[in-house]
Formats: structure tokens, C-alpha cells, sequence
């Protein structure tokens, strides 16, 4: 680990910089006894700790309650109420990244960096709305318990098979990536705030989350959700507090924003930029990720089992009306946050800075020095990691047991639970092995696999919950399409062409796709599913 | 802060109270919610 700009005002910290993910790392340069260490780290350590036995008690608590048939592991009953569900959909659908990338980087891009959190409140609307009541209500009809037996239960054609594994088999791929990313950021964490090592701080998060996840299924993975949901939402609001107590208060910190001497990547004096409209950032880039984020919400499994559980009308209305209010308060503050850093930061700081946005935030709180702060800002990053870990990692799990392998070869109820925990290990396991040697771009393949999902999943999800005349074939070929317009697009045009580098591959995926549905659909309508079938699907007559 | 910067931070929490309104004029009902009832109180095996 190399030293990269060390501070002169605080002289026994040094802010470095870690390889992978830019952070701010609190490092002893004569640290070398156990005990030393302890009485240093203690606030961070027994905040983690704490952090870390409540998740597994939760874990604990639900085990018996989960290991009772397929529907409690896997959607956890379809009983747990509203104010949980809303809290779990807004903890799994952020992630670290948030908190670290998108908050840091508008010390590049400005306060109006926020319009991408506007952007994904506006999906986050539209997937409660729209999607969340049917969701809900049609898949208890069908029983179905995950997304791929969704697309199998509702489309109920020749094709639902193909439908059902193919979609099982790009949740195990997209997934993979997605996982990765968030085991290694968090790993980075713990060797920035902890100083342990990468390999260590990999196995630890990889191995706490699943085994709660394993212990208490949907129960555990929404409970330490919602928790960490709470945890994650004044967390933000914390963070966003802290340049203004850093400075002295509001005006003076905004004052100092309004007329900062920093400068932008490219050496221009920004002077008011980042208080006015797009003056560092263009629209179409806000636009491509308030975009490209913000409709996984609408397509991604993580995302939408989420409806599945919700206990009753009551509770879904509830969180309808929370969900939003949830997000969009985070990302309110957490959006500002990075711009705000200007007023904490030396003209040399910011010059560093403005270059290496990931670390934005690690250097805030260096230059805070408060270690409670830091303790509870920690424990909010690792909620916002954790929480969307074990949202994928049970995810995986059904897919692979329930869509693809009792597909093949049914199994007891019973053998189906304890076949979904083994995979859920060693998915982790394979996890895990990635994490210690991650692939280049790893991010990238992120940002891509959500693009995918949006792609390959909405037209079959809106469709089948919207369309009476959707069909299995229409489902199978607009995901077949979709995905291969992603890739194309990404692969083949989006660095080529001319003006397209900021029109993300998730845009032409999704109307390619969705066009793909309603005609393929129209010219397949022979394999629309039988109308008592649709009857009980859409509850159009009492069956 | 210009207007069309500080829209999008009120303009979140105007999105919040619209929704809001919107959700609270909804007739939101399960219809399924009796047959599952019915099932939670007998068998809950699924598979």
C-alpha cells in the first residue's frame, strides 16, 4: 500500500490511498503492538462488533422459523410488514457505491449532481406503483417465489421452461459481478478503517453475510436489511452535517462553496460552478446515470422479491408512500455531500481530489477526526453493502436450486431449502475467489449487468403483469433481443459512433426489448396462455 | 444554489408529497388476501 497525500494539520494520520477503491485510510505510521492497536481503533472496533452480532442474532432468531418449507426460506411467508420492506427496498437497492462513488463525485460535478438521485426517486415511484400491488397479488395467486418461476408460472407456455432457466442462468452470471464488487469494496474498507488485510476483510464480510442469510433466509436477509436500512438513512443525513459543523455552520460552509478558488480535473477555475445548473457536468451524463442506476429498481430481482413478501394491502400502501421518502431523503444529502467537502478542503487537498472523487469521503472524515463519526459512518457504509450482498446472495441461491435444478430434477420441499443454503455457500465461496483476484473493470461489468437485467427482465415483468396477451414466446425472444442490443450497443457502437459515449447501452436495450415484447407478443398470440388461466391471474373472474 | 440546481432537492421532496397524494387516493387490494389466509392457516408447504 503505497502513501499517497499525507496532511500536515494531523500529524499522526495519513490519508492514502488504497489500490482498487480510492479511500481514506487512518494508519499509525509506528503502530507495530496489539494493544496500541486496540486502544486506537476501539470506537470503530466495538461499533462493528455490535454491528455485526446483531446481524447474526437476527439470523439466529429466524432459523427454525426459516427452515420450515420453501415459501418461509424463500419469501419469507409473504408476512412481513410494510415499514421493513420499504427500508429493505431502499438498503438493497443502494449500495456502498452510493455512498462513496456517486457522494464523491459531486466534488467534480456540483450540487446539481443531485438531479441523478432525482432521476432514481422517479424509478423508485414508478416500480411501487406500477409494479409493487400486481406483483404482490399475482405472484401469491401463482405461488410463485422467485422471478424466473414468475415468467414460467404466469406465461405458462412451451416456452416457460426456457424462460424460467435462461433467466435463473443470467441472475447467476450478472450476479457474480455484482457480488464481487461489493465484497471488495467493503474489504477495502476494513483494511482502511481496521488496517486489516484485503484477503482477511474479503473473507470476513463474504462469510458473516452468508451465514446469516443462510441461517434465517428472507427473514434474516429483509430483518438486517430493514436495520440496515435505518441505520443507512441517518447515516446520510450524518454525513451530510459534517462540512457544515467542519466550517461552523450552514452559511459560511455555503459561502465558501459559492466562491471556492478550487479548480476543475482540467485546470479551469470552477468559481461558482457548483452552485449552478450543469456548469460542471453535462445533462446527458446526469441524465445516462440517473438512468442507467435507476431502472434496476424496475427490472432487478434484488428488487422486485421484495414485493413478494409484504404481508397484506395495508402494509404495501405503507410502503408506497415510505419507499420514496426513504430514498429520496438519502440521497438528498448524500448527493450534496461531495460538493460540500470544498469548504473542508486546502487548494493542494482539492487539486488531488477533484481527480480522485472515491476518496472524498475517506478524507472528510480524516479531516473531522472524530472517531464516533467515523465509527457510525463505517457502520453505515457496511449496512449499505451488506445489506445488498445478502439481498443477491439468496437471490443466487433460489435461482440456481429452485429455477434450474428442481426444473431438471424436482426435490422434497425440505431437500430444496437445504440444497438452496449448500449453493448459497458455495456461490460465496466462488465469490470470495474472485474478490481475492478480481478482474479489471470489475465496476464497469457492474453497471453493465444492471443494464442487462433492465434489458432482459422489465418487457417480460410489465408485460406479464400489465398484458393479458402477453406471451412465453414474446417473454423468451424480447430477453434474447434485449440483452444482445446491451450488448452490441456497449461492445460494438457506444465508443464508435460519434456522440453516443454517454447514451448508456440500458437505453437502447430497454425500448428495443420492450418493442420486441409487444410484437413478438402480437405475432405469437397462439401462445397466449388459456383464459381461465388469465382469469385467475388478473382475478377477472372469481376460479 | 440556481433554481434549476436547488430543484433537485426540493424537487425530490415535491416527487415524496405527490406520491404521497397519489398512493393515499389508491384502492390498493389483494384480492388473494383471503385464500392466503386460509392457507397460512392450514398447510404452508410450497415448493
Amino acid at each position: 500500500m503505497q502513501c499517497g497525500l499525507i496532511r500536515d494539520s494531523i500529524d499522526r494520520w495519513a490519508l492514502t490511498y488504497s489500490p482498487g477503491i480510492y479511500t481514506c485510510i487512518f494508519i499509525d505510521v509506528k503502530e507495530n503492538s496489539h494493544m496500541e492497536y486496540i486502544a486506537k481503533y476501539w470506537v470503530i472496533l466495538v461499533i462493528m462488533i455490535v454491528y455485526t452480532a446483531f446481524c447474526l442474532l437476527i439470523g439466529q432468531w429466524f432459523k427454525k422459523k426459516a427452515a420450515e418449507n420453501v415459501d418461509a426460506f424463500y419469501v419469507a411467508k409473504r408476512e412481513i410488514p410494510g415499514w421493513a420492506i420499504s427500508l429493505a427496498f431502499f438498503s438493497t437497492f443502494i449500495s456502498t457505491n452510493t455512498y462513496i462513488g456517486q457522494a464523491g463525485f459531486s466534488f467534480q460535478a456540483g450540487l446539481s449532481w443531485a438531479w441523478v438521485g432525482f432521476y432514481w426517486v422517479v424509478f423508485c415511484m414508478i416500480s411501487w406503483l406500477l409494479l409493487g400491488p400486481r406483483m404482490r397479488v399475482q405472484t401469491a395467486k401463482l405461488k410463485s417465489v422467485t422471478i424466473p418461476d414468475y415468467f414460467d408460472y404466469r406465461y405458462k407456455s412451451s416456452f416457460s421452461k426456457a424462460i424460467r432457466m435462461f433467466s435463473a442462468v443470467i441472475i447467476l452470471f450478472a450476479t457474480l459481478w455484482y457480488m464481487t464488487a461489493i465484497a471488495k469494496g467493503c474489504a477495502h474498507l476494513l483494511v482502511s478503517t481496521l488496517g486489516m488485510s484485503y484477503a482477511w476483510g474479503a473473507f470476513l464480510v463474504i462469510f458473516i453475510t452468508t451465514l446469516y442469510s443462510v441461517l434465517g433466509g428472507m427473514y434474516s436477509v429483509l430483518w438486517t436489511d430493514a436495520v440496515q436500512g435505518l441505520i443507512m438513512f441517518f447515516v446520510a443525513i450524518l454525513m451530510v452535517m459534517i462540512p457544515a459543523m467542519y466550517v461552523g455552520g450552514w452559511e459560511p460552509l455555503m459561502y465558501s462553496v459559492a466562491h471556492t478558488p478550487h479548480l476543475t480535473p482540467k485546470g479551469q477555475p470552477m468559481g461558482n460552478g457548483l452552485m449552478t445548473f450543469c456548469t460542471l457536468v453535462s445533462f446527458a451524463y446526469i441524465t445516462s446515470i440517473g438512468l442507467a442506476v435507476g431502472m434496476k429498481q424496475i427490472s432487478e430481482p434484488r428488487c422486485l422479491i421484495r414485493f413478494y413478501s409484504i404481508d397484506n394491502a395495508k402494509s404495501m400502501k405503507f410502503a408506497m408512500i415510505a419507499t420514496p421518502i426513504f430514498l429520496g431523503v438519502s440521497l438528498a444529502c448524500v448527493f450534496a455531500v461531495g460538493a460540500l467537502v470544498h469548504g473542508m478542503a486546502t487548494d493542494q487537498e482539492a487539486s488531488y481530489l477533484v481527480k480522485h472523487t472515491d476518496e472524498v469521503i475517506g478524507f472528510m472524515l480524516a479531516k473531522f477526526n472524530n472517531p464516533w463519526v467515523t465509527g457510525c459512518v463505517m457502520a453505515g457504509l457496511f449496512a449499505a453493502g451488506m445489506s445488498s450482498y445478502a439481498a443477491v446472495s439468496i437471490i443466487v441461491g433460489t435461482a440456481i436450486v429452485g429455477d434450474i435444478w428442481t426444473v431438471i430434477k424436482p426435490l422434497e420441499p425440505k431437500k430444496q431449502v437445504s440444497y438452496t443454503k449448500r449453493l448459497m455457500w458455495i456461490y460465496s465461496a466462488i465469490v470470495f475467489i474472485i474478490t481475492l483476484y478480481p478482474p479489471a473493470g470489475i465496476v464497469e461489468l457492474t453497471a453493465f449487468s444492471g443494464a442487462v437485467f433492465t434489458a432482459g427482465f422489465f418487457p417480460a415483468v410489465f408485460g406479464g403483469l400489465f398484458f393479458r396477451w402477453g406471451t412465453g414466446k414474446g417473454a423468451f425472444w424480447s430477453m434474447i433481443i434485449g440483452i444482445a442490443t446491451t450488448v452490441i450497443w456497449r461492445f460494438g457502437l457506444r465508443f464508435y459512433l460519434p456522440g453516443m459515449k454517454d447514451i448508456h447501452e440500458i437505453i437502447p436495450g430497454f425500448i428495443v426489448s420492450l418493442i420486441a415484447y409487444f410484437i413478438i407478443c402480437k405475432l405469437t398470440a397462439s401462445d397466449k396462455p388459456d383464459e381461465e388461466h388469465l382469469d385467475h391471474v388478473f382475478h377477472t373472474k372469481k376460479s | 444554489m440556481d433554481f434549476l440546481t436547488g430543484m433537485s432537492y426540493w424537487g425530490i421532496i415535491l416527487l415524496a408529497i405527490i406520491n404521497a397524494i397519489i398512493v393515499s387516493r389508491m384502492k390498493i387490494v389483494f384480492h388473494g388476501e383471503e385464500e392466503d389466509e386460509e392457507e397460512k392457516r392450514g398447510s404452508c408447504s410450497v415448493g
